[in-house]
Order: structure tokens, then C-alpha cells, then sequence
């Protein structure tokens, strides 16, 4: 490297000189590479360093200080690669002890002040120069960001544009042909028309499909597209079927083009007269329907929900089930796509034939997953059958391109919800009761965590629940938080209350799990975090609890309820503390939720903490604010383990003044409990 | 329809870091947002050598190309090639021999944007965006058609790159077709980050990475796990070590703390 400080007219060192420069040269190298991140080898690099360091010698050299070749000697030693703050240090470590110990630099009285002021100069020359390779490299991610942003939204418009004609265009078939002629993408109608199945068309061009008497009127009219002649072509084809047979056809041809305005694509519009009716038909249905599957599509599945809500027999209700295949991308992964679009038209099959029986709407969500609406009647078998019965059917193995294919899917449950429940707060419902069972492969999760499912009774007080929130039955009550320490009040805990007209009061545990059951938990958690958080900033920013169950916990939604509840009503994240339980933070997505709403500044408090080893761990790995104790024989242990964590300890259930002293004595922070309150409407509190 | 890209794109999202960005930072370079220093400066605060161990990394990435380079081969497929910083693939080789030719792939888009820009105008490099569990579309890419020759060997790096793949993606599958595609006397370069020697720190990182919502996610596998992936290929000596422990030449290739020379297990195979 050519370097303009080291001048040639320079009289070189002595030898000896010469050698300790070599060798500090030889130790700069040394040092430096294992701090730094440079292109060269280490050859390169002590060539390198030793020109710069004849350099910086040179500069400083008797009555010759020039702080323009050590400032320069920086800007070289910047450029190497990514040197940085320790590539420097290092560098002004070296040097300035090597530099003081040179012989041509003796005595050092004489050379000391140009050594740290030839130094001081590498460093301003380094900082100027790396502060603008900073800036280059920022500058340039910039620009990458900005390219990268483009190149999305190009391609998105390039996908656009073909949707675009697919849609307007389209009564029939459509094929995306490559101007070379391969066939793209044909949808199935095409198949349909030709009788092959869409991968069958996969890899043949356009020609393969034409009449041979018709290819040249057609090569044509690709030649007129292209020209900009013509922008689109109409004319009437023959096609080959696969079966040999001709089909008489009308061909719209037109034009894509793509971003760069450069034609990229030739679009088909295939139109089989004869069957023209038929094919209008069709594509409603495609609409409406998976293309692949030829079932229902999630739209349609979606709109039919709230009818069939409706419909169902109060007495039998209906059972949703969300769907999801196991290991699906391991089959795409080894076999390829086109044998997973197989898998699927043989999962739908499947479907139909169990639930033949049945009043059952069959739908393809997105990917591998599929949903079902059973409206049950006094013969449909229960859940754990169907769900038995799918997966026998799945075991079978069919046989995908030679490889005899078994698999299993994973099942989330709503069974008989109420039929007030909103049918998106439904469908979220059974996704959460799918994530909770897909953790083990081939299950189904009930999304209903109680036991006594067919307790007609629990489930007739379940299904009447929405309609008593709706008539104010169910409220939102107040119980007062103490602190231990002095008996002040530190805040309050939001619960539920139903004052049920023939039952009397239901506490706020018997109307969580109700609530739970239906999936109604979603919208009524929302509306008492909503109701509570509102009540606080009226009391002046009381501290609010506010516990969650399972299924709120993990609810994906759960961190924009809270987001848009805090904006709703400027409770600020600090005053609110939420709760979640051991249990319900076994599922990852809670897990996530609880990190996700400690970084928001929200106060997070582990429910029900009893000490064991799983609760440990998350009170060690989750972002804990408090902690409330479940009831032990070892508060005392229990108290002491928390308090080692910095988390605040919150206890329930303190009835007398004997209790509260003891937990007080045990670490405890917070109390609730019949000695400081009992829940109440927020008109019997002030504070 | 009848042709679909097997793997969703993904978005170009700055408000969640990237670990291409991140990895640069670490390796102390300002091609990076503030939201990749920020889990950036949380990873060093849990592993205070980090940065030892990105440099000790980076440093294998050339010894393995001079290796490769030296057994002839003249062609690389860099998959998971990240954010172009100092020392790239292309140009450790081609200064070997300027006639090497290199198709860099990359799933993630502002790295891609970035490999394009600094690649244009180098007819002998170019980046293809697209997933590693995706091997056709890599392989018959117009980019690979163009500058690789499968006919011949060709040396194929995953540095610093299979532990973004989970479990759920048959890793072997995949492996093992790439290994179908390349001829004989191809050589396979592979880092991997491992929970093996510094666990309790490696798992928070993970931890971080997680929380951070990036759209890469670390998967944490033994040295028995690396192994059984690289089955497929005789590992030359010393086999599948220490990032460190690969033929180190000086001290650019190691680090003083042998935590950070273990972080990363290295190995390089031949197909036979
Ligand atoms: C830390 S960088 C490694 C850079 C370089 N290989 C090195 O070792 O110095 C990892 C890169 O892998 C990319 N990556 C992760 N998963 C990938 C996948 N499935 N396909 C392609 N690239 C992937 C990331 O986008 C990132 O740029």
C-alpha cells in the first residue's frame, strides 16, 4: 500500500532500529487481530501495520512532527475493517508504551511530547474518519431499507396486477403463461376444462395444450401482445383435452406487465362455450370455495357461522372444531408442495366421509388448517368420537406420489357455545383451544376447562350468561387491597359479580369459569378491565388488579385489548396490575402476553404461586412484579423464596387481625380479605 | 395453481431487529438499526465476549474459503449470508483466484437489498433471495444457473445459519438435498451456536431473541445434534470442533476466553 506520509527521501533507520520497529510493528499485529475484524490475513495485516508504523514513526521523527501523517495514518487504520473502539485502545496501548521504548526515540525527554501529541493526532484522524464510516454504513442501510421496501411492494404490485386480471377477466379457467410460452400458474377450472389435475399442468407449456393446427394463429397473437400491437385477443381455439378429445374454446389473451413497465407474462382466459353456464356457476364458487379442497373457504365458513348459531337446536347446540394437520411442513419440506396439496384434497375427503352422518359445514381455513360446524343432534356422537374417528380415517396412509402417507391432526374445541357469542370472538376461541393442543400432536383440546361438561345444568347457566351481562346482572365489584405493613389501603382487586335472580350472588370464580366455557370470557374480560380501569382513574389513580383466566392469557389479542383499554380511559400501565396464573402461563402465548405487557410497564403479578419447581422457573425467567401466594402449610417457606426475587408478595383470604400478622411476620406485602373488605359495588368505596 | 413459492417472504419490518443486522453490530459495524443494538446490547450484557466470538466466527468464514480454495474449488453457494460487512465470501476467494465465482442467498430482505447494491456491477457475485428450507428454488435459481456449475464441486457455506431452522423443517431433508444437488469433492462449511458449554447465558440470549419478536429464532442444538446433521459429508480434521479450535492460525482466530471459541462448534465436510 502506497502510503503518501512515508516519503522516500526518509533515511531509513539503523539496523538495530530497523529491528525494533519490526518487532513492534510484529506485536501491533498481534494485538490488534484479536480485537478487530479485518479482510486481511495476518501476513497482510503485519505488512500493513509495519508501513503505518514507519509512518507514524516517520511523523514524529526528530524535528520533522507533522500531525497531517499521523492523522492520515488513523484514516488508514480506520479503513482496514471494522477496528472500532478496541481496535484503538489497542493501538494507543501498543503504541504508546513501544513508541517511548524505540531506541531512535531516546532520550525520551526529547521525543515525549511529539509521542503523545503524534498519538492524539492517529486518534483525531481515526475518530474523523470512522465517524464518516459510520455515517456511510447507516446511510447506506437507508438506502438498502428503502430498495428493500421497493422490491416488496413491486412484487406485490406485480401480483396485484395479475390478481387484477384474473378477477375482471376471468368467467372461466385462467393461465399465467411465461413469454417463452411455460405454463406459470393455471387455476383448476383450466383442469377442469382440459380434465387434468392443476399438477398435471404443472411444467408444459402453452403448446402442449394447443391443437397443432391452432398453434400458429396463436404464436400470432403472442407476437401482436408483444409488439404492443394489440393489448388483448380474443379467439376461438381448439384445445386438446387430456383424454385426446378437441375442445372448441375462446381464448382472451393479454398482456402483464411488471413493474418496470417490460412485458413479463402472458395471461389466458379460457372460456368453454358449452359449458358457459356452468362455469359462471363455478367461479361463485370459487368465490366462496378453497380452489384446491373445493370446500368452503374461511369467508364463507365465517358468514355461515352466525346463521348456524342461530339455527342450531337450543337443546343440542353446536360444536366447532378447528382443524390443523401434524407436521404438514415436514411433508411439503420432503415431498413438495404439490404432494402437500394432495394431502389436503385427501384430509377434506376424509372429513366428509366421518362426518357424512352428520349436519356438518366443512371448510378449508388457510393452509393446513380446516374447520368444521357440527349443529349436533340427539345422535351426533361426542366430541372425543368425531375427533377419534378423524383421526382413524387419517391413519390410513394414502399413497402421494408413491409414499404411503399417514398423518394426524390437532383439534380446538368450542362445543355448544351460546349462540349470542359473536362468531369472530367464536372462531378466536376455537384457534386458542387449537394452540393449546397442537403442544401434543393428535389432540384435542375442549375449549372448556370443566369437568362436568354435561352438567346440563352448569351448561344451560353458561349459555344464559351473555344474556344477563347484556341485562346488567352481571357487574363489576371492588375488593380493597391492604398493606400489611400499617393496614392502609394500597389498592384494589376488579372482580366479577352475577346476582343471578333465582341463584343469588355467583363469585367471581364461578363466573370466570362459566364465562370461560362459551368463550364469552373474551369480550367480558375486555369489559372489566374496561369498566375497572375507568372506576381507577376516577378514584384518583387507585392501584387496579385485574386477574385473568386461562384463555384470556393466552389469547393473541390480549396485549391490544390492553393497549386500546389504557388509551380508552388514560389509566396509566404502572397503576394497573394484571394476573396471570401458574397453570395459565404453562402455555407459551400466555408467556409471551406476560413478557410482552411487563415491557408496556404494566405491573405483572404470577397467580396462584405454590412453590413448585415449574413456578420457580417462571418466577426466575418472566418479567414478575408480584406474586400472589396460593393458600400453603408453607407460606412462611413460600414467602421467603418470593421475597429473595425483589417481587412483591400479595396474599388472599385474611379474615382476622391473628392473620394478617402472621403473613406480615412471613414477608408478605399486600393483603386482601374480610379484615380489610369485602367486594363491593364502586359506590360503597371512596377513596 | 400450480406453481407456489413453498416459504412466505419474509416482511421488511424495522420496528422488530434482524439478526443479520444484529450480527453486524456485534462484529462492530454501523450497518444496523437502533432496534438491533438495542437486543444487541442486551445479548453482550448476558455474554460480555460476544463480540470475541462473532470475530472468531468470521475469522473460520475465511480459513474455510482459503481452505476450500485450495482444494480447488472455485465455486461457493453462501446461504444465510447476511448483511455484506468485512471479510465476505466473495472476497476472501476471489483474491484467491478472481475467476471464483459466488451466489450469495439470503431470506432476509433488507440484507438481499443491501448484498444487491454492493454486488452490482460484479459479474462474478450475486445474491438470490430466498429461504434455505427452499432448496429448489435456490438451486434453480437464474443466479446459480448462471454462475454455478453443479457439475463440478462446489463449496457451500451455512455459517452462522442452521440454528435459525427449527426442528419442524426437517433440517436432514434439507441437508441431505443439497447434498444430492452438489457433485462430488464439494465441500460443506457450517457453524452452529450451541448451548453446550455456556448454557444458562446462551439460553437467555435466546430468551432476548425471542422477546425481541425478530423474525429469526434461535434453535439451540448439542454438538451430538450438529454432528448427526452432517452425517452426510466426511468432516476433515479436526472434525467438528470449536469455532477456535478449526485450524486456528493466530490469534485473529481465536479468542483469549475459551468460552467464546466454544460458543460455535465449526466443521468442514467433502461429499465423497
Ligand atoms: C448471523 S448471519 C450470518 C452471516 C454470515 N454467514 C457469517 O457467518 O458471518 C445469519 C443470516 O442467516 C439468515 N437466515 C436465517 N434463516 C435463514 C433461512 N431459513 N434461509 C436463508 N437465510 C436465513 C439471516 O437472515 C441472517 O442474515
Amino acid at each position: 500500500m502506497p502510503n503518501p506520509g512515508h516519503s522516500p527521501d526518509t533515511p531509513s533507520p539503523q539496523p538495530d532500529a530497523e529491528r525494533r520497529r519490526r518487532a513492534l510493528a510484529r506485536k501491533w499485529t498481534y494485538l490488534l487481530s484479536g480485537v478487530v475484524v479485518v479482510p486481511l490475513t495476518a501476513e497482510e495485516l503485519d505488512r500493513e501495520l509495519g508501513e503505518q508504523l514507519d509512518a507514524v514513526c516517520d511523523g514524529i521523527g526528530a524535528g520533522q512532527y507533522d500531525p497531517k501523517v499521523l492523522e492520515r495514518v488513523g484514516d488508514r487504520l480506520c479503513a482496514l475493517g471494522y477496528i472500532g473502539e478496541p481496535g484503538l485502545r489497542c493501538t494507543l496501548e501498543v503504541l504508546g508504551k513501544g513508541l517511548l521504548a524505540l531506541p531512535e526515540f531516546q532520550p525520551v525527554e526529547s521525543t515525549a511530547e511529539r509521542i503523545v501529541l503524534g498519538l492524539g493526532a492517529l486518534a483525531v484522524g481515526f475518530l474523523a474518519s470512522n465517524q464518516r464510516a459510520v455515517i456511510e454504513q447507516q446511510e447506506s442501510m437507508q438506502l438498502s431499507l428503502f430498495k428493500a421496501v421497493r422490491d416488496a411492494k413491486s412484487n406485490l404490485r406485480e401480483s396485484e396486477a395479475r390478481f387484477d386480471e384474473v378477477a375482471t377477466s376471468s368467467s372461466s379457467g385462467i393461465m399465467i403463461i411465461s413469454l417463452d410460452g411455460q405454463l406459470v400458474r393455471a387455476n383448476a377450472a383450466i383442469g377442469d376444462i382440459l380434465g387434468y389435475l392443476p399438477a398435471e399442468l404443472t411444467g408444459t407449456t402453452l403448446f402442449d395444450l394447443v391443437h397443432p393446427d391452432s398453434a400458429d394463429v396463436l404464436r400470432d397473437a403472442m407476437r401482436q401482445l408483444l409488439d404492443g400491437t394489440e393489448t388483448r385477443i380474443r379467439q376461438s381455439q381448439r384445445l386438446l383435452r387430456k383424454n385426446g378429445e378437441t375442445a372448441r374454446i375462446s381464448l382472451t389473451t393479454s398482456l402483464l406487465r411488471g413493474t418496470d413497465d417490460e412485458p413479463s407474462h402472458l395471461v389466458i382466459v379460457v372460456e368453454d362455450g358449452t359449458e358457459l353456464m356452468l362455469l359462471q356457476g363455478e367461479l361463485k364458487r370459487q368465490v366462496l370455495h378453497d380452489v384446491l379442497t373445493g370446500l368452503p373457504n374461511r369467508q364463507y365458513f365465517g358468514s355461515n357461522l352466525e346463521a348456524a348459531l342461530r339455527r342450531a337446536d337450543p337443546e343440542h347446540g353446536v360444536t366447532l372444531l378447528h382443524l390443523d394437520l401434524d407436521a404438514f411442513g415436514m411433508v411439503c419440506n420432503s415431498l413438495g408442495r404439490q404432494a402437500g396439496d394432495r394431502l389436503l384434497v385427501h384430509v377434506a375427503q376424509c372429513l366428509k366421509v366421518v362426518l357424512s352422518r352428520e349436519k356438518a359445514m366443512i371448510a378449508r381455513f388457510d393452509g393446513d388448517e380446516f374447520g368444521v360446524l357440527l349443529e349436533n343432534s340427539a345422535t351426533t356422537p361426542d366430541v372425543a368420537t368425531i375427533v377419534a374417528d378423524i383421526n382413524a380415517e387419517l391413519a390410513e396412509p394414502t399413497f402421494v406420489d408413491g409414499h404411503g402417507l399417514a398423518v394426524s391432526v390437532s383439534v380446538g374445541v368450542v362445543h355448544r357455545p351460546s349462540p349470542d357469542l359473536d362468531p369472530t370472538e367464536l372462531l378466536r376461541a376455537a384457534d386458542l383451544a387449537l394452540r393449546r393442543a397442537k403442544t401434543r400432536r393428535g389432540q384435542w383440546e375442549l375449549y372448556h376447562p370443566d369437568q362436568d361438561a354435561h352438567d346440563r345444568e352448569a351448561q344451560a347457566l353458561a349459555v344464559s350468561m351473555p344474556g344477563a351481562w347484556e341485562q346488567g346482572e352481571v357487574v363489576a365489584v371492588y375488593r380493597p387491597v391492604a398493606r400489611l405493613a400499617d393496614g392502609a389501603t394500597a389498592g384494589v382487586e376488579a372482580l366479577l359479580r352475577w346476582d343471578h335472580p333465582d341463584l343469588g350472588p355467583l363469585d367471581h370464580d364461578r363466573c370466570a369459569a362459566l364465562a370461560e366455557q362459551t368463550g364469552l370470557i373474551l369480550p367480558l374480560g375486555e369489559w372489566l378491565l374496561r369498566v375497572s380501569s375507568g372506576q381507577a382513574v376516577w378514584w384518583k389513580n387507585v392501584p387496579l388488579i385485574v386477574g385473568l383466566t386461562a384463555h384470556q392469557a393466552a389469547d393473541a389479542d390480549l396485549t391490544n385489548r390492553v393497549v386500546r383499554v389504557l388509551k380508552e380511559t388514560g389509566l396509566r400501565p404502572g397503576q394497573l396490575t394484571i394476573g396471570m396464573s401458574v397453570q395459565a402461563l404453562r402455555v407459551p402465548e400466555a408467556a409471551e402476553n406476560f413478557g410482552v405487557l411487563a415491557d408496556m410497564g404494566v405491573a405483572t403479578m404470577l397467580d396462584g404461586f405454590g412453590g413448585g419447581a415449574a413456578d420457580l422457573v417462571l418466577l426466575d425467567e418472566l418479567p414478575v412484579r408480584s406474586v400472589r401466594l396460593a393458600p400453603s402449610p408453607f407460606a412462611t417457606e413460600l414467602a421467603a423464596m418470593v421475597h429473595g426475587s425483589g417481587a412483591t408478595i400479595l396474599v388472599s383470604g385474611v379474615d382476622t387481625e391473628e392473620q394478617a400478622a402472621s403473613w406480615h411476620s412471613a414477608g408478605a406485602d399486600l393483603a386482601s380479605g374480610d379484615l380489610f373488605g369485602t367486594a363491593r359495588l364502586p359506590g360503597d368505596l371512596s377513596f | 395453481m400450480a406453481q407456489q413459492r413453498d416459504w412466505v417472504p419474509q416482511d421488511v419490518d424495522i420496528s422488530v431487529p434482524s439478526m443479520a443486522r444484529t450480527y453486524d453490530y456485534i462484529l462492530g459495524g454501523g450497518h444496523n438499526f437502533a432496534v438491533d443494538r438495542a437486543v444487541g446490547v442486551q445479548i453482550e450484557q448476558i455474554m460480555p465476549g460476544l463480540r470475541q466470538a462473532a470475530r472468531v466466527n468470521r475469522a473460520f468464514l475465511g480459513r474455510a474459503v482459503r481452505f476450500m480454495a485450495d482444494q480447488g474449488i472455485r465455486q461457493f453457494l453462501d446461504i444465510g449470508s447476511g448483511i455484506p460487512t468485512v471479510s465476505n465470501v466473495h472476497e476472501v476467494a476471489q483474491s484467491r483466484d478472481p475467476e471464483c465465482r459466488i451466489v450469495y442467498v439470503d431470506r432476509d430482505p433488507i440484507a438481499v437489498a443491501h448484498s444487491e447494491l454492493m454486488l452490482a456491477g460484479n459479474d462474478r457475485a450475486a445474491i438470490v433471495h430466498a429461504d434455505m428450507r427452499d432448496p429448489e428454488s435456490i438451486l434453480a435459481s437464474p443466479e446459480a444457473r448462471r454462475l454455478l456449475d453443479f457439475d463440478e464441486p462446489v463449496g457451500l457455506l451455512m455459517l452462522l445459519m442452521l440454528h435459525w431452522v427449527d426442528d419442524e423443517s426437517d433440517l436432514p431433508g434439507l441437508l441431505a438435498r443439497y447434498g444430492d444437488a452438489l457433485a462430488p469433492g464439494s465441500h460443506l462449511a457450517v457453524t452452529h451456536a450451541s448451548g453446550d458449554h455456556q448454557g444458562r447465558e446462551v439460553t437467555d440470549a435466546t430468551e432476548v431473541i425471542r422477546r425481541s419478536r425478530s423474525q429469526d429464532q434461535m434453535n439451540l442444538r448439542t454438538h451430538a445434534e450438529i454432528g448427526a446433521l452432517l452425517k452426510g459429508f466426511d468432516l476433515v480434521e479436526p472434525g467438528l470442533v470449536g469455532c477456535g479450535e478449526w485450524r486456528p492460525e493466530g490469534p485473529a482466530d481465536i479468542s483469549d476466553s475459551p468460552d467464546m471459541n466454544m460458543l460455535v462448534y465449526a466443521a468442514v465436510g467433502v461429499k465423497s
